[in-house]
């Protein structure tokens, strides 16, 4: 189980885009988290992945509280998770050929070359990506391709839990389709709990197991965004 | 009445080495007064280009080919001049992709609005102040958020913003390309409903969008395209309600939203550069034969070798 | 674009000719740096005397070609030098933020409020003159624009997604310093230490001319230049002119490369002239 308890967080201490907010997935649920854009719901997702400190709260992962974050919690808590982001190019690595890209995790964890290729090819055929675009680099896919790379990443430790921040909402309906059938595919075969943040409601509902409201996460709402005017 | 004409559209991109991209391919369609054409398809399909196409905004290594009329003046013909004097504000406004970028970052939305009306219409001194104003009520843009920054301006406003901007020439054709990127489904159905008010107040609008949904909210018609090509051309409530698509993609592209199936068409979309022989889209057809190997040609609003039947056809079935 | 293209082949020929020359003349040519003839002093350029002779009558040719060699060395590694001290402090300023990005970058203010010429001079003035002096000095003076691009920059990829994936992904601290972060600066570090070789080598014939440079009886621009002065008086035009285009058509040459070089990596900024 994963649950985020009273956690509030933002850039700027004085005025936190998340408030006291209160969260669940269980392992194997999809849960997802639905608000305006602009609203915090990337930070907290940043903050669920351990990517991002929350000035207030904790996050237990399967009754064990975080460690730290970023680089300060333990290797094994942070690949408990995986994590896809909007826009695939400011997800990527520009340097780096798609096949080192989805390799990543798997040689930053000291795995060999050999291990890492096995698996990549494996994720490369679950989400469609050819020998051939897998020699390419960033510039030369398209950002559908590219996500299908970073979706692929996110897959290749075997994440606990899968944090999709938005990961369709620059791409077309049938990859938004295609992505969504593999992460389903994943967390059928390997039990994970996934919380997708969003602003789709149609997606979100056809999706998930549960849609959380961002209002309803809020205690008040009237103080979610106080500067912008709408 | 016909206000923009396009006629065998081709776009090529010269790369280096020479190769040769086919961005757009003997693309037609007409749009009238009033009317608001959906122009759909995944990124990378050529639809972005098409619309710098019209503006005269493609890059040095492109070569164009066909027509594209507004009213006698020939939007690929015309020089550089003539497009950023006549053109560009004046006969098309363009609604940006991404509306805070559009917009100068360190000046006001009203000094920005002013000078627009300015440059267009030659407007000066006090009446300036009035005719700014008027130009912002038009794009529902409130008047007392004029004295704003970009940044201090929510999604929907700065929309509304750069929609004022582009309607400030009273152009008779607008270009609104992905107007709704990134923007949340009740911002999604503001934005394309106020665009869908600028086309009944008599202005030809064309849409280019990824988002069906935005499309069958407010088009008259729909534009498939898929690998540079325009595949089908249908009447709105035909192609999203029944008996939907005739093309095979375009009903693909329909059962892959949430609302519907949810199912992906299999595959990717080929490369622009890298074109298959004969129809683009037979390696991931259902229907796809023998015969696929020609590239169909657009008749009756469909360039399938295999469509799904018509209204007619299938009310007869 | 043709032009451009034309300018850049210029400077690449200029930038290769230089190199070749420094390497295979003095190997071919030995230079005895005390040899005086006086009975050969002044001459115009001629057929035995391309460049003509200076006040003690040494070929100018030669010297000009061995003074270059002074200089391209002194710029080369100083630039060299500089790069990879402002690379280190700036990346580590903007990988580790906090109090140790406020002490190095203190650190830099404070170099920076001394004028660069000063402080050069007062570095060579602590050691006898020499190559290495003189190399420290402008090494120590110029690594500070570095450590401030390569800071600006690795800071704002420290805030790219792709560094949460890689963090999420397991990767430590040094491999997201090494794999992501140092690669992405590279190209700016490389291009500053480029740009750095021109600048260098005028620090380098300023010092020299100011006397505070390499030792007087050395084959350097500088010297050159400044020995030059008494017999420009006199009319006697070759022993400035030639020295003074040495300086300025190789630094120019390198100059261009490194334009070019900045357009290929930024196609929006346009190149212009650093020295």
């Amino acid at each position: 189980m994963l649950e985020l308890r009273g956690i509030t967080a933002g850039y700027d201490p004085r005025d936190p885009v998340v408030r006291d907010v209160y969260l669940t997935v269980a392992d194997g649920e999809a849960v997802g988290l639905l608000g305006p854009s602009g609203c915090g719901k990337s930070t907290l997702a940043r903050v669920a992945a351990l990517l991002h400190r929350p000035t207030a709260g904790t996050v237990v992962i399967d009754g064990e509280p975080a460690r730290g974050w970023r680089h300060r919690a333990p290797r094994e808590q942070r690949t408990a998770f995986g994590v896809v982001f909007q826009q695939p190019r400011q997800s990527a690595d520009p340097r780096l050929r798609l096949r080192d890209l989805i390799a990543e995790p798997l040689r930053a964890s000291g795995r060999s070359r050999a291990e890492a290729a096995a698996r990549v090819g494996e994720l490369a055929a679950a989400v469609g990506l050819s020998e051939e675009l897998l020699a390419r680099r960033p510039h030369e896919v398209s950002d559908g391709q590219l996500q299908r790379a970073c979706l692929a990443r996110a897959l290749v430790p075997r994440p606990r839990w899968l944090i999709c921040d938005e990961m369709t909402a620059m791409l077309d309906a049938s990859t938004t389709a295609a992505l969504v059938a593999v992460v389903e595919d994943y967390r059928r075969e390997s039990g994970a709990g996934l919380l997708v943040v969003g602003h789709d409601a149609a997606l979100l509902d056809r999706w998930c197991d549960r849609t959380v409201r961002w209002s309803t996460l809020v205690p008040n709402k009237e103080d979610a965004s106080p500067r912008k005017a709408t | 009445m016909t206000v923009l004409d396009v006629r065998d559209l081709s776009v090529r991109f010269r790369m280096r080495g020479g190769r040769e991209i086919a961005a757009v391919t003997e693309a037609s369609f007409r749009l009238g007064p009033g009317e608001c054409l959906a122009l759909v398809g995944e990124s990378g399909c050529g639809k972005s280009v098409l619309a710098s196409a019209l503006l005269g905004l493609l890059p040095g290594n492109a070569r164009t080919e066909g027509s594209a009329l507004l009213g006698d003046l020939d939007l690929l013909a015309a020089d550089e001049r003539t497009l950023a004097r006549t053109v560009r504000g004046r006969r098309v406004g363009l609604v940006p992709q991404s509306p805070a970028a559009h917009l100068t970052p360190v000046r006001t939305v009203r000094s920005q609005l002013e000078e627009t009306v300015r440059e267009l219409t030659g407007v000066r001194g006090r009446v300036l102040r009035t005719a700014a104003e008027a130009a912002a009520e038009r794009a529902a843009f409130p008047a007392g958020h004029l004295d704003r920054y970009p940044h201090q301006l929510s999604g929907g406003l700065a929309q509304r913003a750069a929609t004022a901007l582009a309607l400030v020439g009273d152009a008779p054709l607008l270009l609104a390309d992905e107007p709704t990127t990134g923007l949340d489904r009740d911002l999604v159905d503001r934005t394309v409903d106020e665009l869908r008010r600028h086309a009944d107040a008599g202005r030809a609008l064309l849409m280019i969008t990824h988002d069906l949904a935005a499309a069958q909210r407010i088009a008259d018609r729909v534009a498939v395209m898929y690998a540079g090509r325009i595949v089908e051309v249908a009447d709105a409530t035909a192609f999203f309600g029944a008996p939907g698509p005739r093309h095979p993609y375009a009903r693909g592209l329909l059962d892959a939203l949430p609302e519907r199936a949810f199912t992906p068409i299999p595959g990717m979309p080929p490369e622009l550069g890298d074109l298959p022989e004969g129809c683009a889209f037979a390696a991931r057809c259902p229907r796809a034969a023998a015969g696929c190997r020609a590239v169909p040609d657009l008749a009756d609003g469909v360039a399938c070798h295999h469509p799904h039947p018509a209204a007619e056809e299938a009310s007869r079935a | 674009m043709g032009n451009r293209i034309t300018r850049l082949r210029a400077s690449g020929l200029v930038v290769a000719a230089v190199v070749l020359a420094v390497l295979v003349v003095p190997l071919a040519f030995p230079l005895d740096e005390q040899a005086v003839d006086l009975a050969a002093k002044l001459r115009q350029p001629g057929l035995s005397h391309p460049f003509g002779t200076d006040e003690v009558g040494r070929d100018l040719l030669l010297r000009c070609v061995y003074g270059l060699r002074v200089s391209l060395l002194v710029g080369v590694v100083a630039a060299l030098v500089a790069t990879v001290v402002g690379t280190a402090v700036g990346a580590l300023a903007g990988a580790l933020g906090g109090w140790a990005d406020r002490a190095l970058m203190r650190l830099v203010d404070l170099f920076s409020s001394v004028p660069h010429l000063l402080l050069g001079i007062f570095v060579v003035a602590l050691f006898r003159p020499g190559v290495w002096p003189v190399i420290a000095s402008v090494a120590v003076t110029h690594w500070l624009s570095t450590a401030r691009i390569v800071r600006a920059e690795v800071l704002s990829l420290r805030t790219r997604p792709y560094i949460d994936a890689a963090v999420s992904g397991g990767a430590s601290r040094w491999r997201v310093a090494v794999r992501h972060l140092l690669p992405g600066v590279l190209p700016q570090a490389g291009l500053a230490a480029v740009l750095m070789i021109p600048h260098a080598i005028w620090h380098e014939s300023a010092l020299s001319f100011l006397g505070l440079g390499l030792p007087t009886h050395q084959a350097s621009l500088g010297n050159m230049v400044n020995s030059a002065r008494g017999s420009l008086l006199a009319g006697d035009w070759w022993p400035t002119l030639f020295p003074g285009l040495f300086i300025i058509v190789p630094t120019l040459a390198v100059a261009g490369l490194a334009g070019a070089w900045r357009e290929r990596l930024d196609p929006r900024r346009r190149s212009e002239l650093t020295l």
